[in-house]
């Protein structure tokens, strides 16, 4: 398991932009999404996730909002910008290729 | 809204810098700690699970908190190190430089040498006054511009503790340092004005004194450092 979640905890921020192209999101609901995508096996800590924004958004691949909640608190919104979509697809393919090759690597 | 969920959110931040980033931070965390709270409450968690389960979630934020200074003085890169090491020893060296100049003047003066009717020891005191002015800058300067590292991921009480043991320890040997180099400035002073009877300089000692201790707290809190 702490090989899994290492190398999960590696593409943290790979996950976060692929749930963002779908669609803008919030902490929570990414989190939220990602459990139910991965049927409850993997939850990202928040600490995780904090962090993983804040680079991506120093590397300008995601900007921020806050959304206007009428009731209750207000939500920070996020949104994949260009460069974001550059860099996503960029790592897809690398991911690919990395992949392929573990694959036939480890029989 | 839970409280206990909140409390603990505001425990978290209690040592977060106070910067606008951390309050944003603060607020995002709260409300989707909350919102996680209410689903798992309407999931059929009991209140003691559901806050157990989101205080879990929540991870090790102190790697967080490290990047929301607004400006990270935390590590002093060693480029700056070297520049602050070479500032305080330059600084050391015109303290002394200026005493040598004090003396200097006096010795003159006393040696009968140059012209009589000039008050030579007066011209090594203004001297000295002078060079004094260059180092007091650099070390004020060396001392704002780079704040002392403080380690952030240990643990706070501990650290507190030891600061103030050190502190305590500190302070009582510069207090007894202080006291042995007056006393000896005291000693000193009547010793060379009874036996030269020149007391209308001899006060000057006084001064080399205030140098002396300035230079040995300097050369204390440099080794305190390494």
């Amino acid at each position: 398991m702490s090989i899994t979640s290492d190398i999960l905890r590696g593409h943290t921020e790979a996950i976060i932009l692929s749930h963002l192209l779908e669609q803008d999101s919030y902490g929570y609901q990414i989190n939220k999404d990602i459990m139910k995508k991965t049927e409850n096996r993997y939850e990202l800590k928040e600490a995780t996730l904090y962090s993983a924004f804040k680079r991506l958004e120093q590397a300008g691949y995601i900007r921020t909002y806050w959304g206007d909640e009428t009731v209750g608190a207000r939500r920070r919104y996020y949104a994949v910008t260009e460069n974001g979509r550059k860099a996503y697809q960029s790592y897809k393919r690398e991911w690919e290729e990395a992949k392929t090759i573990i694959d036939q690597l480890l029989k | 809204m839970n409280e206990r969920v909140k409390k603990y959110l505001d425990e978290l931040f209690e040592d977060a810098p106070k910067t606008r980033k951390a309050m944003e931070l603060k607020e995002e965390m709260m409300q989707n700690s909350m919102e996680k709270y209410q689903d798992l409450l309407s999931d059929g968690y009991s209140e003691e699970d559901a806050y157990k389960n989101v205080i879990g979630s929540i991870g090790d934020v102190t790697e967080l908190f490290e990047d929301l200074e607004e400006k990270n003085l935390l590590n002093l890169s060693e480029a700056d190190r070297k520049k602050k090491a070479i500032l305080t020893s330059v600084a050391v060296g015109l303290y002394i430089l200026a005493g040598v100049v004090l003396l200097g003047g006096l010795i003159v003066e006393d040696m009968a040498v140059g012209p009589r009717n000039i008050e030579w020891s007066l011209i090594g005191l203004l001297l000295a006054g002078v060079v004094c002015i260059a180092p007091t800058c650099m070390l004020v300067y060396a001392a704002n511009m780079y704040p002392d590292y403080r380690k952030k991921k240990e643990d706070f009480v501990e650290e507190y503790k030891e600061a103030k043991h050190s502190s305590n320890r500190d302070k009582a040997v510069r207090s007894s340092i202080s006291t042995i180099i007056w006393t000896v400035v005291v000693i000193l002073y009547f010793i060379f004005s009874f036996s030269s009877g020149a007391w209308h300089i001899s006060w000057v000692i006084f001064l080399m004194g205030a140098c002396v201790e300035a230079v040995c707290s300097l050369i204390y809190s440099l080794r305190q450092k390494n």
